[in-house]
Parts: C-alpha cells; sequence; structure tokens
C-alpha cells in the first residue's frame, strides 16, 4: 500500500474517531432521562433519541448472583460464602435480592480482606511493588483509602507516607519518608516512586503522574494547530517557545522535523523540573540530580528544560512552583478525581488500564459516582459502594 | 471532562502523526511531497528528536474495537472479563480445600505456584501491573491447575468452612454420583442453576467411568465459572 493512500485512509479512520468521541460527549445515557427524555434539554426539543447501542443496553438483565461473586472477588479476594449466596438468590422479589446484595457489599468494605485487595490494586494503579519499599507507596495509598481518608491525601500528605503492610493481618503502619524532601507531598515526594521513577530529565517521572492521575497519555494539553514551520502543526496550548530549544538548553524540544517534540513537551517541561531534585535513590538533593539523555549523561539544568523567565506549572495557566503546591493543584482538579472514579469503575466492571489498555470512560457514564465523590469529600470507601451497587455493575 | 480531552488527544495524534492536514490529502501529485527520511512517531534521528518509546494510543485498536464492541459510551456500562488476579485465585483454590502450598509433583498447589508468568503475575522491576486480559496461556494454565486441584476439591467439600450452613457442609455429589446444587454453589461461588446441575451430571454419565467424569465435572464448573472475576 503506498505511503499516500495509508495516510489518507489512517485519517479518515481519526477523523472519524474524533466524529465519534464527539457523539459520545453529548449526554445520551438512557438512564438518565428515561425512554421519552422527560428531563432532556428544552434547547433540543426535550425528546431524547435512543441508539442503537442505548437500546442494546436496555436488553441487559439484573444478575444479583453474578453481581455478588464478582463483588466478593474484587472487594475481598474471595468467593462468597453459601450463606451470603442463598441470602441474595433467596431475596423474594428483586427488591429484597438488592437490599441483600447491597448489605453484602458494605460488609465486604469493612473486612480486613479489604484492605488487602485496596493494596493490591494500587500496587497495580501505581505499577510499584516487589519488595518492602516499593509497596509503601501502594500501601500508604491503600491506607487512606481503607481509613476513608480524603483521597486529595495522596497529593497532600505531609506526614505517614512511607506506610508499611501486615500481609498476615491486613493492617497498615504509617510512616514518615526519611529522604530529605523539604516537606512531603503525598505520594509526589515519595522516596520509591522517585526511585523506581528515575530517568533522564525526570520525565518517566512526570509520566507516571500524568498518566496515574489524569488518566491521559500524553499530549495533555491540545489546543489549536499552529504552524511552526515543521512538517506537522504544533497543537499546543502553551506558546510554542515556552520550552527550551537548542539554542537554550542542551536537547532540541522545538525540533518538529519528524514530530513535534512540543506536543507533549509543552506539559512534560513545565512539570519535570519539580522532580529533578530526587536522585536514583528517591532522595531529594539540594540540586538537580538527573542527566540528560546526551553523551556522557552529564546533569540537566533548568535551562534544558525551559528558557529563562518560564516556570514551572501543571497546565498553561495553572503554575505549581514547588511539589506541595503541585499537590494543592492536583487535589482540587476534578479531571484528577474524574480519573480515580474512572478506575474504580473499570475495576468493578473488570476492565483493562484505563491508559495501557485505552478504556475510556465517558463522564456521562460516572457522573453520578463523580458528583457523590467530590461533594462527600473524596472517601474510597463510599465510592467503591457508590460504583459496586450501581445498575451497571449488577446488570448483565 | 475526559472525553473533551481525549477529543483533542485523538485530533493531536492526528496531527502530530505527520500528516499535515486535509488540505494535502487527496491529490496524486502530492506523493510526491512526502519524506521518507523523516521519522515516524517519535523515533530518534540524527540531530532532531531522541529515541524514545511512541506513547501515542494505537487508533487501530480503537476502530477495531469501535467495529467489534461498540462506543465507549455503550462498552463503558458492560462488564468485562478479566482474569481472576493471582492472589484471589490462590484465595479460591484454598477456599475449595485446595493444598496450594503442595509440593507434589503435577499436582494443582504446585503448578499454581510455579506458573506466575503464565498467569499473567506482575513485574513490577519493569514497571508491569499485573496482566488482567485472559491469554491462552492463562486461560489453559488455570484449566491445568483445575483438573488436577478437582479430587481435592471434590473430597475438602463438605469441610469447607466457606460453604457450611448451620455447621453442615454440601456434598459435590450425592450418593447415586449426581451432582448437587450446593455442592456447585459452593465451587462456582455463585447460586447454581437447573443447567449448570444438568451440564454437570451430563459430564459425569459421558465420561469413560465415574470418577473421571466427576474430575472433569468440577474442572469445567470451576474453569467456565471462573474465567472472569
Amino acid at each position: 500500500m503506498s505511503r499516500l493512500l495509508k495516510t489518507s485512509k489512517t485519517m479518515s479512520l481519526l477523523l472519524a474517531l474524533s466524529a465519534s468521541a464527539m457523539l459520545t460527549c453529548s449526554s445520551d445515557n438512557p438512564t438518565s432521562g428515561g425512554e421519552t427524555g422527560g428531563t432532556g434539554d428544552a434547547s433540543t426539543g426535550g425528546a431524547e433519541q435512543l441508539d442503537e447501542w442505548d437500546q442494546a443496553l436496555l436488553t441487559r438483565d439484573v444478575d444479583f448472583n453474578a453481581a455478588l461473586r464478582s463483588a466478593a472477588l474484587k472487594l475481598t479476594g474471595r468467593l462468597p460464602s453459601l450463606a451470603e449466596i442463598e441470602s441474595v438468590a433467596g431475596g423474594v422479589d428483586e427488591a429484597a435480592q438488592k437490599a441483600a446484595f447491597e448489605t453484602a457489599v458494605a460488609d465486604y468494605i469493612e473486612r480486613p480482606d479489604f484492605s488487602r485487595q485496596m493494596f493490591y490494586w494500587w500496587r497495580d494503579v501505581f505499577k510499584t511493588g516487589g519488595n518492602g519499599q516499593l509497596e509503601q507507596a501502594a500501601a500508604f495509598a491503600a491506607r487512606i483509602s481503607v481509613e476513608d481518608t480524603a483521597m486529595t491525601e495522596l497529593f497532600t500528605a505531609t506526614n505517614g507516607t512511607c506506610t508499611s503492610i501486615d500481609r498476615a493481618t491486613n493492617t497498615f503502619t504509617p510512616d514518615d519518608c526519611q529522604n530529605g524532601v523539604p516537606q512531603h507531598s503525598g505520594v509526589l515526594t515519595h522516596p520509591a516512586v522517585m526511585s523506581h521513577f528515575f530517568g533522564n530529565m525526570a520525565f518517566r517521572r512526570v509520566r507516571w503522574v500524568q498518566e496515574t492521575f489524569d488518566c491521559l497519555a500524553f499530549p495533555a494539553e491540545v489546543g489549536e494547530p499552529q504552524d511552526v514551520g515543521g512538517v506537522a502543526p504544533y497543537n499546543g496550548v502553551w506558546p510554542f517557545e515556552s520550552i527550551s530549544g537548542d539554542e537554550t538548553g542542551r536537547v532540541d524540544f522545538l525540533d518538529a522535523q519528524g514530530v513535534v517534540c512540543a506536543n507533549c513537551h509543552q506539559s512534560m517541561n513545565h512539570m519535570a523540573p519539580l522532580f529533578a531534585n530526587f536522585d536514583e535513590d528517591g532522595n531529594w538533593q539540594n540540586n538537580i540530580a538527573v542527566p540528560l539523555p546526551t553523551d556522557g549523561a552529564p546533569t540537566a539544568e533548568l535551562r534544558d528544560w525551559l528558557p529563562e523567565g518560564e516556570t514551572t506549572a501543571w497546565r498553561f495557566g495553572v503554575e505549581a512552583t514547588d511539589l506541595p503546591a503541585l499537590g494543592q493543584v492536583l487535589a482540587s482538579d476534578v479531571r484528577v478525581a474524574e480519573c480515580t472514579v474512572a478506575r474504580v469503575w473499570n475495576w468493578a466492571l473488570s476492565k483493562g488500564d484505563i491508559v495501557d489498555a485505552l478504556e475510556q470512560v465517558p463522564s456521562d457514564v460516572i457522573s453520578t459516582q463523580l458528583d457523590a465523590y467530590t461533594t462527600g469529600g473524596y472517601k474510597m470507601k463510599s465510592l467503591i459502594f457508590d460504583v459496586f451497587t450501581s445498575e451497571d455493575f449488577y446488570t448483565y | 471532562m475526559i472525553n473533551k480531552m481525549k477529543i483533542g488527544f485523538y485530533a493531536s495524534a492526528l496531527l502530530a502523526m505527520g500528516f499535515v492536514g486535509c488540505s494535502n490529502v487527496g491529490s496524486v501529485q502530492e506523493e510526491e511531497v512526502i519524506d521518507d527520511s523523516l521519522p515516524q512517531g517519535a523515533e530518534g534521528g540524527e540531530d532532531n528528536t531522541f529515541s524514545h518509546i511512541d506513547i501515542y494510543p494505537d487508533v487501530w485498536e480503537i476502530v477495531q474495537r469501535n467495529i467489534d464492541v461498540g462506543p465507549a459510551k455503550f462498552r463503558a456500562r458492560l462488564h468485562s472479563c478479566s482474569k481472576i488476579p493471582n492472589n484471589s485465585l490462590r484465595n479460591v483454590l484454598d477456599s475449595l480445600g485446595v493444598d496450594t502450598n503442595s509440593d507434589q509433583n503435577l499436582s494443582a498447589g504446585r503448578i499454581f505456584r510455579e506458573s506466575g508468568p503464565a498467569l499473567g503475575a506482575p513485574n513490577y522491576e519493569a514497571r508491569i501491573r499485573e496482566n488482567r486480559s485472559i491469554t491462552t496461556s492463562s486461560a489453559s494454565k488455570a484449566f491445568d491447575i483445575y483438573v488436577q486441584a478437582a479430587p481435592e476439591i471434590i473430597d475438602a467439600m463438605p469441610n469447607l468452612g466457606r460453604c457450611q450452613i448451620g455447621g453442615q457442609g454440601p456434598e459435590m455429589f450425592d450418593g447415586a454420583d449426581n451432582c448437587t446444587e450446593n455442592g456447585i454453589s459452593c465451587l462456582i461461588g455463585s447460586k447454581a442453576t437447573p443447567e449448570h446441575v444438568e451440564l454437570c451430571n451430563e459430564t459425569v454419565t459421558r465420561a469413560s467411568d465415574v470418577e473421571i467424569g466427576k474430575r472433569m465435572a468440577v474442572a469445567v464448573l470451576a474453569a467456565a465459572a471462573h474465567t472472569c472475576e
């Protein structure tokens, strides 16, 4: 196949995908307005049209038996007992079965087994584990999940971030990390995470934060296409020259001859310096401690990421002068909250990783759970209960 | 909100993958302006980009998924089928009376313990989480485990704490070698249906002898029920 043909075909598909995604954005959740669209938007005439996919969703059956097994396996790591199975299956009607099922879910998330399951879940979300220190970040996240502390502590906790777990009792012991950081900020300053994701110019750490907590691979910020003299437009939101090129630093992030580096690096370069003082062991140094990917691996300098006058940030217009500030920004970013809800949703419905497996969860699908999560204090147990007792969970 | 980002994301992928724009597509002559010497994706080239993994999504995979399963708004609301995580599988086997610490050759416990990679165990040192997808190797290995575990399960079932009601545990098979409803419920972790019982009995009666049939029935029911978490 010729290159042009391939190009055209791929482009058509991408455009179709974009169109498809836009359609997904429109509010067409059949459960929100009912078949007759009773709560439909008046500006569109009030009638909510159900497409073939909405119709297909209406053909699912309620199955509390299957839901009980799935919930038990996920929340306790065990099959339900025969007594629990009989309790749900023996309900005289659907309402009774639903009540028994919800009682079981509420019980599961109070069991010690749930602590272990949370630990395993966070270990996979973080991709950290395998030895004591590497498990401490997941154990910290699991602890605040189980203790029903606000999950924003993931980014703002100033102590207890090096938590250990006793596998025999499924209990947590919080401890303070001793890696010399001026102020701890949850997992953002965790030595095990900083060590595990050590790499050139701290980009691996940035990518971890981006994908883990924003559920989106780079590029994270997308704007109008701009011609920057390359083979493709730059379509970021930061000014193109807000990151370093080879006249400012020693790596040309303004290169646009093959791929427009700035599409991703506009965001990465404004965040990476925040993580640059952690060395290979995850200990904080007074100076930058990450190398450049150039001959001799010299230590990076601020000018390699950003030209003079540029400051660190989470997003364009959202400055973060240090890691505690970044933590505050992440804690208040609704996209980060939505990412947590989407990850729990995907876990409940047996999906793969939202980033690695491209298992997207449209906002409409989880809007109810997200609202409850953000207005209810970012509590993981409540979120899990809401998701595991949602209609989509017990309908097959 | 994620959706809006995704729209941009696709648009970004579209542009960043090196396709100049709609205005440049559709004319045969324009094939000449495409320079094959240019590096593609995020691969490195001399004096320009550093070589690193291209992290753009596989758009073909998304397209195929939309064709096969439906759009995200539909797909996200359906249960998928992820395998039982290895730690949970161990608990399941334990709760069915299987000795997961057994060192006996070809025992279910030993096969389980020695099958981490086949079962998709995580490799955190390489920053890889447990593979929750069902693969040929994980499904076939799980079936191997259930086949070897079946005799242990049949023997242990009356004494399994998880399956006792009022201090009484179920038998997997009654005195006439028929499958019992409670035995199947205990095995699969869900209320057994008449179809489950029928399938179980058919598997027993169609086997060359009853003991092999019982073993196959337990293995088949367990493997089928525990294919998905």
